[in-house]
């Protein structure tokens, strides 16, 4: 019978594909000897061939007295090996959870879809994350995106920022003129104006969608720090 | 060496797909090339019109594809220029009776008896568009510097690349007066939305009208600027990849860029 009692001098546990010996090494050798001697002859067949692990707990200095209970129990029992518990890693109280808060940027996985090319008519560019586009987006092409959309030159098709609801989104481009804005459920059709070159984004205000001057209303100017997105 | 096989087409109709690949092939087989023109448009056969061949079709190339006669017999020699063959579309049938192997096929058997096999596709992006460019080595896009041309051109160009070709264009039917009074698209506002090679500028000229209803190739015509203007573009696709584009320009504009050449120089 396996002894759980934490007053006893031996116990024993299952680990694995073998057993654990806790000993109290204040006890006798001999007492310790007749104790294992018990708990082995109970485990009967099952002791063929474990390997077994010696501990004495937190005490100290009992290297002698561990060799010589291994030899013992290699002798009297058909045990593979016989070892002594593994030098634990010495692992820091408390995980240093502290970031260089100055470069932040550094641990980011990017939540970006960055493209180049032409975004045909016809196509649609679909994506949970931000989309940045290095080229145009021409008419009759649909770009979806789950955050912001950025067009590093000219937007010229449909749309949809922040889908489904994120209405803090914006759709930027260097030449704005989409035929259709959405972001999160607001929506706004293009505008038949002459065309200006200028860098312009749009964002909700009040449930509608305004189109600014980015150079001039930057909507990134009151952020105090760069922030990885 | 094998022939390449090209296609013309536009997405949108009526931008001048059928003059453009009837002329290309003529100048084509005027440089001495053996030029084989395909009607891909099954239903709505027009190139054998435009060609003025209307009257001597046997078979077609339905038959070709289906196993029906061989090449050489739905080949029609063209009298006026050597070299030059036509395999005019089917009128009965419809679409769906070509599958894409078999213009895969038909398409390679056409490359090893001629030097430039011109196929004319139908408008549109559907069966017939995809029948007609699966057996192509190289698209040439046709448009008109209208928006919706654009628009429908780019469309072709996107999924062009999605098949692994790499599309050249050419703008058709420019009105270089209206475009200076910018009541017309100018080929460069097209080209910024394209942005893909450009291969020649056609202007508009009422040649191609008459020699489309009269049946005669418009390259032959020598006072016709379109005939002219698909003649080098033939010379760039043979070879000849130099020759600088010819911009269409108005008359007006034309006299006094003559007499800077000429007088100011």
């Amino acid at each position: 019978m396996i002894n759980f009692d934490s007053a006893a001098p031996v116990r024993l546990k299952g680990v694995g594909d073998g057993f654990w010996i806790t000993l109290d090494p204040s006890h006798p050798e001999e007492v310790l000897k007749s104790e294992i001697d018990k708990v082995f002859r109970n485990l009967k067949h099952l002791a063929i061939n474990a390997s077994v692990v010696i501990d004495v707990g937190d005490a100290k200095g009992h290297d002698d007295l561990i060799e010589q209970l291994r030899s013992y129990i290699m002798a009297t029992f058909e045990v593979a090996k016989v070892s002594k518990p593994p030098e634990k890693r010495s692992i820091p109280t408390e995980r240093i959870r502290q970031r260089d808060l100055s470069k932040g940027w550094n641990h980011h996985r990017s939540d970006v879809l960055m493209l180049r090319g032409i975004v045909r008519s016809g196509q649609k560019i679909e994506s949970r994350k931000h989309i940045v586009i290095m080229g145009d987006a021409n008419p009759g092409s649909e770009i979806c995106a789950g955050g912001d959309i950025i067009v590093l030159g000219r937007l010229a098709g449909r749309a949809h920022a922040g889908f489904p609801g994120d209405e803090s989104a914006i759709v930027f481009a260097l030449e704005f003129r989409p035929t259709l804005v959405r972001i999160g459920k607001a929506a706004a059709s293009g505008i038949d104006e002459e065309v200006r070159i200028k860098p312009e984004y749009a964002c909700v205000e009040n449930d509608g969608i305004i189109v600014k001057d980015y150079m001039k209303t930057n909507p990134f100017r009151k952020m105090p720090w760069p922030e990885a997105i | 060496m094998e022939g390449k096989v090209i296609v013309v087409t536009s997405g949108k109709g009526g931008v001048g797909k059928t003059t453009a690949t009837s002329s290309i092939g003529a100048a084509l087989a005027l440089e001495g090339k053996r030029v084989a023109i395909v009607d891909m448009d099954i239903g709505l056969r027009n190139l054998d019109v435009v060609m003025g061949l209307e009257n001597r079709i046997v078979f077609n190339i339905v038959d070709v594809v289906l196993g029906k006669c061989k090449i050489s017999q739905a080949a029609i020699r063209d009298r006026r220029i050597d070299n030059l063959f036509l395999i005019p579309a089917s009128q009965s049938d419809n679409k769906d009776v070509l599958s894409p192997a078999g213009v895969e096929r038909v398409a390679n058997e056409l490359r090893k008896e001629f030097d430039y096999v011109i196929m004319d596709s139908p408008a549109g992006i559907e069966r017939g568009f995809q029948n007609a460019i699966v057996g192509a080595n190289e698209a040439i896009v046709i448009c008109t510097p209208d928006v919706s041309s654009v628009r429908d051109a780019d469309r072709v160009i996107g999924i062009l690349y999605s098949r692994s070709l790499t599309p050249k264009l050419v703008v058709n039917r420019i009105e270089p007066a209206r475009v200076e009074r910018g009541e017309m698209l100018s080929y460069e506002d097209v080209l910024e939305v394209l942005s893909i090679e450009l291969l020649g500028l056609v202007p508009m000229d009422e040649h191609v009208l008459i020699s489309s209803n009269t049946g005669t190739p418009l390259v032959l015509q020598n006072e016709s600027k379109a005939g002219h203007a698909f003649r080098r573009i033939a010379k760039r696709l043979n070879g000849e990849a130099d020759l600088p584009i010819e911009i269409p320009t108005h008359k007006s504009s034309m006299w006094k860029k003559i007499s800077k050449t000429f007088g100011f120089k």
